[in-house]
Protein backbone atom coordinates (compact mmCIF):
# COMPACT_ATOMS: atom_id res chain seq x y z
CA UNK A 1 0.00 0.00 0.00
CA UNK A 2 2.48 2.38 1.05
CA UNK A 3 4.70 1.36 -2.26
CA UNK A 4 1.55 1.97 -4.30
CA UNK A 5 0.91 5.50 -2.82
CA UNK A 6 4.18 6.84 -3.37
CA UNK A 7 4.57 5.48 -6.80
CA UNK A 8 0.99 7.42 -7.45
CA UNK A 9 2.68 10.55 -5.80
CA UNK A 10 5.26 10.25 -8.63
CA UNK A 11 3.16 9.81 -11.29
CA UNK A 12 1.45 12.95 -10.29
CA UNK A 13 4.51 14.93 -10.01
CA UNK A 14 4.87 14.07 -13.65
CA UNK A 15 1.80 15.11 -14.50
CA UNK A 16 2.26 18.40 -12.84
CA UNK A 17 5.48 18.33 -14.51
CA UNK A 18 4.72 18.03 -18.11
CA UNK A 19 0.89 20.33 -17.86
CA UNK A 20 3.92 22.89 -16.19
CA UNK A 21 5.76 22.57 -19.08
CA UNK A 22 3.11 22.55 -21.81
CA UNK A 23 1.82 26.05 -20.24
CA UNK A 24 5.64 27.70 -20.50
CA UNK A 25 5.86 26.20 -24.13
CA UNK A 26 2.99 27.72 -25.02
CA UNK A 27 3.19 30.92 -23.84
CA UNK A 28 6.83 31.38 -25.99
CA UNK A 29 5.46 29.28 -28.80
CA UNK A 30 5.45 31.83 -31.55
CA UNK A 31 8.99 33.90 -30.71
CA UNK A 32 12.11 33.17 -31.98
CA UNK A 33 13.83 33.83 -28.33
CA UNK A 34 11.46 31.70 -26.82
CA UNK A 35 12.23 31.14 -22.69
CA UNK A 36 14.66 33.75 -22.66
CA UNK A 37 11.83 36.45 -22.85
CA UNK A 38 10.96 35.00 -19.10
CA UNK A 39 14.43 36.75 -18.31
CA UNK A 40 14.34 39.26 -20.80
CA UNK A 41 10.98 40.66 -20.08
CA UNK A 42 11.14 41.63 -16.64
CA UNK A 43 14.74 43.07 -16.86
CA UNK A 44 13.79 45.23 -19.97
CA UNK A 45 10.83 46.54 -18.04
CA UNK A 46 12.92 46.94 -14.88
CA UNK A 47 15.23 49.15 -16.92
CA UNK A 48 12.69 51.54 -18.16
CA UNK A 49 10.60 51.24 -15.02
CA UNK A 50 14.48 52.31 -13.40
CA UNK A 51 14.51 54.76 -15.76
CA UNK A 52 11.09 56.29 -15.50
CA UNK A 53 11.05 56.79 -11.11
CA UNK A 54 14.15 57.12 -10.38
CA UNK A 55 13.88 60.75 -10.31
CA UNK A 56 10.53 60.47 -9.11
CA UNK A 57 11.09 59.57 -6.31
CA UNK A 58 14.18 61.01 -5.05
CA UNK A 59 13.48 60.39 -1.66
CA UNK A 60 13.44 56.88 -1.12
CA UNK A 61 17.12 55.34 -0.93
CA UNK A 62 17.74 52.61 -4.36
CA UNK A 63 14.00 53.52 -5.43
CA UNK A 64 14.08 51.35 -8.80
CA UNK A 65 15.08 48.25 -6.40
CA UNK A 66 12.51 49.05 -3.77
CA UNK A 67 9.81 48.82 -6.66
CA UNK A 68 11.30 45.77 -8.51
CA UNK A 69 11.10 43.55 -4.93
CA UNK A 70 7.58 44.30 -4.77
CA UNK A 71 6.91 43.70 -8.12
CA UNK A 72 8.18 41.09 -8.96
CA UNK A 73 6.38 39.41 -5.98
CA UNK A 74 2.99 41.01 -7.09
CA UNK A 75 3.73 39.50 -10.30
CA UNK A 76 3.75 36.21 -8.95
CA UNK A 77 0.61 36.43 -7.12
CA UNK A 78 -1.39 37.99 -9.39
CA UNK A 79 0.00 35.56 -12.41
CA UNK A 80 -0.60 32.36 -10.40
CA UNK A 81 -4.19 33.36 -9.21
CA UNK A 82 -5.51 34.69 -12.44
CA UNK A 83 -3.99 31.72 -14.54
CA UNK A 84 -4.71 29.02 -11.44
CA UNK A 85 -8.19 30.56 -11.85
CA UNK A 86 -9.44 29.44 -14.86
CA UNK A 87 -7.38 26.03 -14.83
CA UNK A 88 -10.85 23.92 -13.41
CA UNK A 89 -12.66 25.79 -16.56
CA UNK A 90 -10.31 25.20 -19.45
CA UNK A 91 -9.60 20.98 -18.74
CA UNK A 92 -13.22 20.78 -18.40
CA UNK A 93 -12.48 18.01 -21.26
CA UNK A 94 -9.90 16.37 -19.20
CA UNK A 95 -11.55 16.29 -16.12
CA UNK A 96 -14.46 14.34 -17.13
CA UNK A 97 -12.55 11.75 -18.71
CA UNK A 98 -9.23 11.49 -16.36
CA UNK A 99 -9.11 10.22 -13.66
CA UNK A 100 -6.25 12.58 -11.81
CA UNK A 101 -6.86 14.36 -8.91
CA UNK A 102 -8.26 17.45 -9.56
CA UNK A 103 -5.81 20.03 -7.68
CA UNK A 104 -3.39 18.70 -10.11
CA UNK A 105 -5.00 21.33 -12.32
CA UNK A 106 -4.66 25.05 -10.24
CA UNK A 107 -0.98 23.41 -9.15
CA UNK A 108 -0.09 23.02 -12.36
CA UNK A 109 -0.77 26.66 -13.25
CA UNK A 110 0.42 27.95 -10.09
CA UNK A 111 3.54 25.89 -10.37
CA UNK A 112 3.75 27.30 -14.35
CA UNK A 113 4.07 30.77 -12.57
CA UNK A 114 5.99 30.25 -10.34
CA UNK A 115 8.68 28.81 -13.02
CA UNK A 116 8.13 32.30 -14.68
CA UNK A 117 9.10 33.85 -11.11
CA UNK A 118 12.49 32.15 -11.10
CA UNK A 119 13.40 33.54 -14.05
CA UNK A 120 12.34 36.60 -13.42
CA UNK A 121 14.09 36.34 -10.47
CA UNK A 122 17.69 35.88 -12.24
CA UNK A 123 16.60 39.25 -14.10
CA UNK A 124 15.90 40.69 -10.90
CA UNK A 125 19.71 39.48 -9.28
CA UNK A 126 21.34 40.95 -12.24
CA UNK A 127 19.46 44.21 -11.20
CA UNK A 128 20.86 43.96 -7.60
CA UNK A 129 24.52 43.61 -9.41
CA UNK A 130 23.54 46.85 -11.11
CA UNK A 131 22.40 48.82 -8.16
CA UNK A 132 25.88 47.22 -5.99
CA UNK A 133 23.49 45.78 -3.37
CA UNK A 134 26.10 43.36 -1.76
CA UNK A 135 25.50 39.95 -0.77
CA UNK A 136 24.15 39.48 2.50
CA UNK A 137 23.43 36.14 4.48
CA UNK A 138 20.02 37.87 5.06
CA UNK A 139 19.12 36.91 1.17
CA UNK A 140 18.92 33.31 2.59
CA UNK A 141 15.89 34.15 3.84
CA UNK A 142 14.21 34.85 0.28
CA UNK A 143 13.99 30.98 -0.31
CA UNK A 144 11.68 30.84 3.03
CA UNK A 145 9.50 33.79 2.23
CA UNK A 146 9.30 32.34 -1.69
CA UNK A 147 8.12 29.37 -0.33
CA UNK A 148 5.21 30.63 2.34
CA UNK A 149 4.03 33.48 -0.70
CA UNK A 150 4.17 30.01 -2.66
CA UNK A 151 1.16 28.22 -0.53
CA UNK A 152 -0.44 31.53 -0.40
CA UNK A 153 -0.72 31.71 -3.91
CA UNK A 154 -2.21 28.04 -3.98
CA UNK A 155 -4.60 28.78 -1.02
CA UNK A 156 -5.99 31.56 -2.84
CA UNK A 157 -5.84 29.69 -6.52
CA UNK A 158 -7.90 26.56 -5.16
CA UNK A 159 -10.73 29.03 -3.96
CA UNK A 160 -10.88 31.22 -7.32
CA UNK A 161 -10.56 28.35 -9.27
CA UNK A 162 -13.65 26.39 -7.68
CA UNK A 163 -15.83 29.82 -7.40
CA UNK A 164 -14.79 30.41 -10.97
CA UNK A 165 -16.92 27.18 -11.69
CA UNK A 166 -19.43 28.50 -10.88
CA UNK A 167 -19.48 32.12 -11.52
CA UNK A 168 -17.48 33.04 -14.21
CA UNK A 169 -17.97 36.46 -13.05
CA UNK A 170 -15.45 36.40 -10.69
CA UNK A 171 -12.71 36.75 -13.06
CA UNK A 172 -14.43 40.42 -13.50
CA UNK A 173 -14.56 40.98 -9.89
CA UNK A 174 -11.29 39.56 -9.29
CA UNK A 175 -9.54 42.03 -11.91
CA UNK A 176 -11.30 45.19 -10.20
CA UNK A 177 -10.24 43.61 -6.60
CA UNK A 178 -6.76 42.85 -7.90
CA UNK A 179 -6.11 46.54 -8.65
CA UNK A 180 -7.38 47.92 -5.48
CA UNK A 181 -5.00 45.22 -3.59
CA UNK A 182 -1.99 46.35 -5.56
CA UNK A 183 -2.53 50.63 -4.85
CA UNK A 184 -3.16 49.27 -0.97
CA UNK A 185 0.56 46.77 -1.09
CA UNK A 186 2.89 49.81 -1.04
CA UNK A 187 4.64 48.69 -4.55
CA UNK A 188 5.66 51.78 -6.06
CA UNK A 189 5.53 54.34 -2.76
CA UNK A 190 7.10 54.22 0.33
CA UNK A 191 4.47 52.80 3.30
CA UNK A 192 5.87 55.94 6.02
CA UNK A 193 4.04 58.51 2.66
CA UNK A 194 1.08 57.56 3.37
CA UNK A 195 -1.39 58.29 7.00
CA UNK A 196 -0.57 56.31 9.89
CA UNK A 197 -3.66 54.90 9.77
CA UNK A 198 -3.37 53.72 6.20
CA UNK A 199 -0.46 52.07 7.30
CA UNK A 200 -1.76 50.40 9.97
CA UNK A 201 -4.23 48.89 7.24
CA UNK A 202 -1.13 48.24 4.94
CA UNK A 203 0.69 46.21 7.45
CA UNK A 204 -2.12 44.08 7.72
CA UNK A 205 -2.10 42.78 4.18
CA UNK A 206 -0.74 39.98 3.43
CA UNK A 207 0.45 40.74 0.19
CA UNK A 208 2.64 43.86 1.74
CA UNK A 209 3.55 41.74 4.22
CA UNK A 210 5.95 39.57 1.99
CA UNK A 211 6.84 42.22 -0.26
CA UNK A 212 8.12 43.74 3.70
CA UNK A 213 9.75 40.73 4.28
CA UNK A 214 11.87 40.26 1.35
CA UNK A 215 12.53 43.94 0.67
CA UNK A 216 13.94 43.94 4.04
CA UNK A 217 16.31 40.85 3.41
CA UNK A 218 17.43 41.34 -0.06
CA UNK A 219 17.81 45.49 0.00
CA UNK A 220 18.32 46.40 3.77
CA UNK A 221 19.56 43.10 4.57
CA UNK A 222 17.80 43.61 7.97
CA UNK A 223 15.81 40.63 9.95
CA UNK A 224 12.01 41.08 9.26
CA UNK A 225 10.31 41.43 12.85
CA UNK A 226 9.03 38.76 14.64
CA UNK A 227 5.31 40.11 14.07
CA UNK A 228 6.20 40.19 10.38
CA UNK A 229 7.42 36.61 10.28
CA UNK A 230 4.95 35.23 12.14
CA UNK A 231 2.26 36.52 9.36
CA UNK A 232 4.46 35.43 6.66
CA UNK A 233 3.77 31.73 7.68
CA UNK A 234 0.26 32.23 9.11
CA UNK A 235 -0.86 33.65 5.83
CA UNK A 236 0.71 31.00 3.72
CA UNK A 237 -0.04 27.73 5.68
CA UNK A 238 -3.49 29.04 7.25
CA UNK A 239 -4.32 30.44 3.21
CA UNK A 240 -3.21 26.90 2.07
CA UNK A 241 -5.39 25.14 4.61
CA UNK A 242 -8.70 26.58 3.58
CA UNK A 243 -8.28 26.69 0.15
CA UNK A 244 -7.70 23.00 -0.15
CA UNK A 245 -10.43 22.01 2.81
CA UNK A 246 -12.84 23.90 0.34
CA UNK A 247 -11.44 22.61 -2.38
CA UNK A 248 -11.67 18.68 -1.62
CA UNK A 249 -14.94 19.29 -0.02
CA UNK A 250 -16.61 20.85 -3.06
CA UNK A 251 -14.57 19.20 -6.05
CA UNK A 252 -17.23 16.56 -6.72
CA UNK A 253 -19.88 19.76 -6.66
CA UNK A 254 -18.40 21.05 -9.40
CA UNK A 255 -18.42 18.02 -12.20
CA UNK A 256 -22.21 18.43 -12.55
CA UNK A 257 -21.53 22.70 -13.23
CA UNK A 258 -18.60 21.72 -15.57
CA UNK B 1 -13.65 -13.04 -39.06
CA UNK B 2 -12.09 -14.42 -35.95
CA UNK B 3 -14.72 -12.43 -33.95
CA UNK B 4 -17.52 -13.73 -35.11
CA UNK B 5 -16.73 -17.31 -34.75
CA UNK B 6 -15.90 -16.28 -30.94
CA UNK B 7 -19.21 -14.86 -30.63
CA UNK B 8 -21.58 -17.36 -31.87
CA UNK B 9 -20.13 -19.61 -29.58
CA UNK B 10 -19.52 -18.11 -26.55
CA UNK B 11 -23.34 -17.03 -26.23
CA UNK B 12 -24.46 -20.34 -25.55
CA UNK B 13 -21.84 -20.75 -23.00
CA UNK B 14 -22.68 -17.44 -21.35
CA UNK B 15 -26.31 -18.88 -21.36
CA UNK B 16 -25.24 -21.66 -19.22
CA UNK B 17 -22.72 -20.29 -16.80
CA UNK B 18 -24.56 -17.00 -16.19
CA UNK B 19 -25.87 -17.91 -13.04
CA UNK B 20 -23.08 -19.07 -11.46
CA UNK B 21 -20.43 -16.54 -12.62
CA UNK B 22 -19.56 -13.26 -10.44
CA UNK B 23 -20.28 -10.57 -12.39
CA UNK B 24 -17.05 -8.27 -13.06
CA UNK B 25 -19.24 -4.86 -13.21
CA UNK B 26 -22.61 -4.90 -11.84
CA UNK B 27 -24.75 -1.56 -12.55
CA UNK B 28 -27.64 -1.75 -10.43
CA UNK B 29 -30.42 0.78 -10.91
CA UNK B 30 -28.04 3.49 -11.58
CA UNK B 31 -29.50 7.58 -12.23
CA UNK B 32 -27.47 10.00 -13.48
CA UNK B 33 -28.83 13.34 -13.70
CA UNK B 34 -27.75 16.81 -14.49
CA UNK B 35 -29.12 20.04 -13.47
CA UNK B 36 -29.53 22.34 -16.38
CA UNK B 37 -30.47 25.54 -15.60
CA UNK B 38 -33.96 26.96 -17.66
CA UNK B 39 -32.45 30.22 -18.64
CA UNK B 40 -28.62 29.98 -18.33
CA UNK B 41 -27.68 32.51 -15.18
CA UNK B 42 -24.97 34.64 -17.25
CA UNK B 43 -23.69 36.43 -14.12
CA UNK B 44 -23.53 37.28 -10.50
CA UNK B 45 -26.06 40.12 -10.78
CA UNK B 46 -28.24 38.40 -12.28
CA UNK B 47 -28.05 35.35 -10.74
CA UNK B 48 -28.90 37.12 -7.51
CA UNK B 49 -31.72 39.42 -9.00
CA UNK B 50 -33.46 36.09 -9.69
CA UNK B 51 -32.48 34.29 -6.53
CA UNK B 52 -34.72 37.49 -5.29
CA UNK B 53 -37.43 37.03 -7.37
CA UNK B 54 -37.54 33.04 -6.79
CA UNK B 55 -37.12 32.55 -10.66
CA UNK B 56 -33.77 30.42 -10.35
CA UNK B 57 -35.58 27.26 -11.62
CA UNK B 58 -33.39 24.06 -12.79
CA UNK B 59 -35.00 21.75 -14.99
CA UNK B 60 -33.54 18.44 -14.32
CA UNK B 61 -32.26 15.76 -16.43
CA UNK B 62 -31.84 12.35 -16.33
CA UNK B 63 -28.44 10.97 -18.83
CA UNK B 64 -29.04 7.56 -17.50
CA UNK B 65 -32.43 6.41 -16.08
CA UNK B 66 -32.43 2.80 -13.85
CA UNK B 67 -29.62 1.34 -15.93
CA UNK B 68 -28.72 -2.42 -14.76
CA UNK B 69 -26.70 -4.75 -15.87
CA UNK B 70 -24.41 -7.22 -15.27
CA UNK B 71 -20.79 -7.42 -17.16
CA UNK B 72 -19.02 -11.34 -16.59
CA UNK B 73 -15.38 -11.81 -16.78
CA UNK B 74 -14.20 -12.13 -20.27
CA UNK B 75 -17.06 -10.59 -22.39
CA UNK B 76 -16.50 -8.30 -24.59
CA UNK B 77 -20.10 -5.84 -24.23
CA UNK B 78 -21.06 -3.13 -27.12
CA UNK B 79 -22.83 -0.16 -26.60
CA UNK B 80 -25.25 1.15 -28.67
CA UNK B 81 -27.17 3.90 -29.12
CA UNK B 82 -27.91 7.30 -30.91
CA UNK B 83 -25.96 10.65 -30.19
CA UNK B 84 -26.88 12.19 -26.58
CA UNK B 85 -28.11 8.65 -25.57
CA UNK B 86 -26.32 7.93 -22.12
CA UNK B 87 -23.40 5.73 -23.79
CA UNK B 88 -20.61 8.13 -23.06
CA UNK B 89 -22.01 9.09 -19.27
CA UNK B 90 -22.28 5.56 -18.50
CA UNK B 91 -18.46 4.93 -19.51
CA UNK B 92 -17.55 7.45 -17.47
CA UNK B 93 -19.44 6.33 -14.30
CA UNK B 94 -17.89 2.79 -14.79
CA UNK B 95 -14.39 4.26 -15.44
CA UNK B 96 -14.70 6.21 -12.18
CA UNK B 97 -14.79 9.61 -13.67
CA UNK B 98 -18.19 10.67 -12.25
CA UNK B 99 -20.33 9.31 -9.30
CA UNK B 100 -23.96 7.92 -10.25
CA UNK B 101 -26.60 10.53 -8.40
CA UNK B 102 -28.58 7.13 -7.87
CA UNK B 103 -28.01 3.46 -7.96
CA UNK B 104 -24.53 1.55 -7.28
CA UNK B 105 -21.92 0.30 -9.73
CA UNK B 106 -19.81 -2.22 -8.32
CA UNK B 107 -16.77 -2.60 -10.10
CA UNK B 108 -12.91 -2.61 -9.02
CA UNK B 109 -11.77 0.71 -10.62
CA UNK B 110 -8.54 -0.14 -10.57
CA UNK B 111 -8.86 -2.46 -12.64
CA UNK B 112 -10.51 -0.44 -14.95
CA UNK B 113 -9.10 1.64 -18.00
CA UNK B 114 -11.05 4.22 -20.58
CA UNK B 115 -9.11 4.44 -23.34
CA UNK B 116 -10.17 7.44 -25.02
CA UNK B 117 -8.29 9.58 -27.82
CA UNK B 118 -6.00 12.22 -27.82
CA UNK B 119 -7.37 13.46 -24.22
CA UNK B 120 -5.56 16.73 -23.68
CA UNK B 121 -3.28 16.93 -27.01
CA UNK B 122 -1.96 20.22 -27.10
CA UNK B 123 -1.75 21.25 -30.81
CA UNK B 124 0.99 23.98 -30.55
CA UNK B 125 3.41 21.65 -28.63
CA UNK B 126 5.27 18.97 -30.87
CA UNK B 127 4.48 15.33 -31.80
CA UNK B 128 6.64 14.13 -29.36
CA UNK B 129 5.81 16.96 -26.32
CA UNK B 130 2.56 15.65 -26.57
CA UNK B 131 3.16 11.60 -26.13
CA UNK B 132 4.74 12.37 -22.73
CA UNK B 133 2.09 15.04 -22.23
CA UNK B 134 -0.68 12.67 -22.81
CA UNK B 135 0.94 9.62 -22.12
CA UNK B 136 1.75 11.02 -18.31
CA UNK B 137 -2.40 12.24 -18.19
CA UNK B 138 -3.42 8.45 -19.24
CA UNK B 139 -1.63 7.28 -16.28
CA UNK B 140 1.78 6.97 -17.95
CA UNK B 141 5.45 6.88 -15.91
CA UNK B 142 8.15 8.71 -17.43
CA UNK B 143 10.14 5.56 -17.73
CA UNK B 144 7.00 3.99 -19.34
CA UNK B 145 6.99 6.02 -22.16
CA UNK B 146 10.73 6.56 -22.60
CA UNK B 147 10.92 2.49 -23.50
CA UNK B 148 7.86 2.51 -25.42
CA UNK B 149 8.54 5.91 -26.97
CA UNK B 150 10.05 4.14 -30.41
CA UNK B 151 7.06 1.51 -30.71
CA UNK B 152 4.50 4.47 -30.13
CA UNK B 153 5.79 6.43 -32.97
CA UNK B 154 6.52 3.09 -35.58
CA UNK B 155 2.94 1.94 -34.61
CA UNK B 156 1.92 5.36 -35.89
CA UNK B 157 3.83 5.72 -38.78
CA UNK B 158 4.90 9.00 -37.92
CA UNK B 159 8.61 8.70 -38.31
CA UNK B 160 10.32 12.16 -38.93
CA UNK B 161 7.19 14.00 -38.43
CA UNK B 162 7.64 14.08 -34.10
CA UNK B 163 9.62 17.28 -34.03
CA UNK B 164 6.82 18.92 -35.94
CA UNK B 165 3.72 20.97 -34.28
CA UNK B 166 0.63 18.81 -33.85
CA UNK B 167 -1.55 21.58 -34.86
CA UNK B 168 0.13 20.87 -38.68
CA UNK B 169 -0.79 17.43 -38.61
CA UNK B 170 -4.07 15.65 -40.56
CA UNK B 171 -6.72 14.72 -38.32
CA UNK B 172 -5.54 11.45 -39.01
CA UNK B 173 -2.18 11.30 -38.34
CA UNK B 174 -3.52 13.10 -34.94
CA UNK B 175 -5.65 10.08 -34.18
CA UNK B 176 -3.36 7.74 -34.95
CA UNK B 177 -1.08 8.83 -32.66
CA UNK B 178 -3.41 9.56 -30.22
CA UNK B 179 -4.45 5.79 -30.94
CA UNK B 180 -0.77 4.12 -30.45
CA UNK B 181 -0.15 5.64 -26.94
CA UNK B 182 -3.71 5.05 -25.55
CA UNK B 183 -3.00 1.01 -26.95
CA UNK B 184 0.59 1.19 -26.01
CA UNK B 185 0.04 0.38 -22.41
CA UNK B 186 -0.27 -3.62 -20.81
CA UNK B 187 -3.88 -4.80 -21.17
CA UNK B 188 -5.47 -4.14 -18.37
CA UNK B 189 -8.66 -6.33 -17.15
CA UNK B 190 -11.30 -4.10 -17.62
CA UNK B 191 -10.78 -2.20 -20.99
CA UNK B 192 -13.44 0.15 -22.06
CA UNK B 193 -13.37 1.75 -25.97
CA UNK B 194 -14.94 5.11 -26.44
CA UNK B 195 -15.52 5.38 -30.02
CA UNK B 196 -11.94 4.53 -31.11
CA UNK B 197 -12.51 1.95 -33.69
CA UNK B 198 -12.75 3.76 -36.55
CA UNK B 199 -9.53 5.75 -36.52
CA UNK B 200 -7.57 6.62 -39.73
CA UNK B 201 -7.39 5.48 -43.25
CA UNK B 202 -8.33 1.72 -44.20
CA UNK B 203 -5.13 0.57 -43.86
CA UNK B 204 -4.35 2.30 -40.19
CA UNK B 205 -7.99 0.98 -39.36
CA UNK B 206 -6.97 -2.75 -40.05
CA UNK B 207 -3.85 -2.50 -38.11
CA UNK B 208 -6.04 -0.87 -35.19
CA UNK B 209 -8.47 -3.70 -35.63
CA UNK B 210 -5.73 -6.03 -35.09
CA UNK B 211 -4.81 -4.52 -32.26
CA UNK B 212 -8.14 -4.29 -30.04
CA UNK B 213 -8.51 -7.65 -31.19
CA UNK B 214 -5.02 -8.65 -29.54
CA UNK B 215 -6.24 -6.94 -26.41
CA UNK B 216 -9.56 -8.55 -26.71
CA UNK B 217 -8.45 -11.88 -27.16
CA UNK B 218 -5.80 -11.53 -23.92
CA UNK B 219 -8.56 -12.33 -22.08
CA UNK B 220 -9.66 -8.61 -20.75
CA UNK B 221 -13.11 -7.62 -20.67
CA UNK B 222 -14.22 -5.25 -22.85
CA UNK B 223 -16.40 -2.46 -22.99
CA UNK B 224 -16.80 -1.27 -26.60
CA UNK B 225 -19.26 1.99 -27.27
CA UNK B 226 -20.24 3.03 -30.45
CA UNK B 227 -23.14 4.35 -32.54
CA UNK B 228 -21.72 1.97 -35.70
CA UNK B 229 -23.80 -0.94 -35.35
CA UNK B 230 -21.09 -2.96 -37.98
CA UNK B 231 -18.17 -2.31 -35.29
CA UNK B 232 -20.38 -3.96 -32.50
CA UNK B 233 -21.92 -6.90 -34.60
CA UNK B 234 -18.26 -7.58 -35.60
CA UNK B 235 -16.14 -7.49 -31.72
CA UNK B 236 -18.71 -8.20 -29.29
CA UNK B 237 -20.53 -11.05 -27.53
CA UNK B 238 -23.38 -9.13 -25.85
CA UNK B 239 -24.46 -5.86 -26.91
CA UNK B 240 -26.51 -3.07 -24.98
CA UNK B 241 -28.88 -0.69 -26.45
CA UNK B 242 -29.71 2.64 -24.60
CA UNK B 243 -31.70 5.51 -25.80
CA UNK B 244 -32.49 8.39 -24.02
CA UNK B 245 -31.13 7.02 -20.27
CA UNK B 246 -32.87 4.02 -21.11
CA UNK B 247 -31.96 0.13 -21.73
CA UNK B 248 -33.84 -0.86 -24.64
CA UNK B 249 -32.53 -3.93 -24.93
CA UNK B 250 -29.69 -6.47 -23.80
CA UNK B 251 -29.14 -9.72 -25.82
CA UNK B 252 -27.49 -10.83 -29.01
CA UNK B 253 -25.60 -8.37 -30.76
CA UNK B 254 -27.15 -9.07 -34.02
CA UNK B 255 -30.27 -8.58 -33.15
CA UNK B 256 -30.13 -5.71 -30.69
CA UNK B 257 -28.62 -4.05 -33.61
CA UNK B 258 -31.16 -5.09 -35.84
CA UNK B 259 -33.20 -4.07 -33.70
CA UNK B 260 -31.63 -0.61 -33.09
CA UNK B 261 -31.45 0.18 -36.91
CA UNK B 262 -35.00 -0.46 -37.46
CA UNK B 263 -35.74 2.16 -35.33
CA UNK B 264 -33.99 4.51 -37.40
CA UNK B 265 -36.21 3.24 -40.53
Amino acid sequence: MKMDQIKQLRQYGFVIRQLVSREIKRKYTRSYLGILWSVLNPLMSMVVISMVFSTMFQRVENYSIYFLTGNIIWQLFTGATTSAMAALVDNKSLLIKVKLPKVIFPLSRVGAAFVNFLYTFVAYLLMLMVFRIKPSVMMLLFPIAALFLLLFCIGISYLLSIVYVFFGDIKHLYSVLLTLWMYCSAIFYPIDSTPEMVQRLIAENPIYNYISCVRKCMIYQTMPSAGELGRMVFWGIGCYAVGRFVFIRLQNQIMQEL
Amino acid sequence: MTGKIRKGKDIMEYKAEEKERIPIISIENVSMKFRIAEEKVASLKEFFIRTLEGKNTYREFYALKEVSFSVYPGEVIGIIGTNGSGKSTLLKLVAGALFPSEGKILVDQKKVQLLTLGTGFDLELTGRENVYLNGAIIGYTKEYIDEKYEEIVKFAELEGFMEEKVKNFSSGMVSRLGFAIATARETPEILILDEVLSVGDMFFRKKSEQRIQQMIHSGSTVLIVSHSADVIVKNCSRAVWIEKGVVRQIGEPKEVCKAYKNMGE
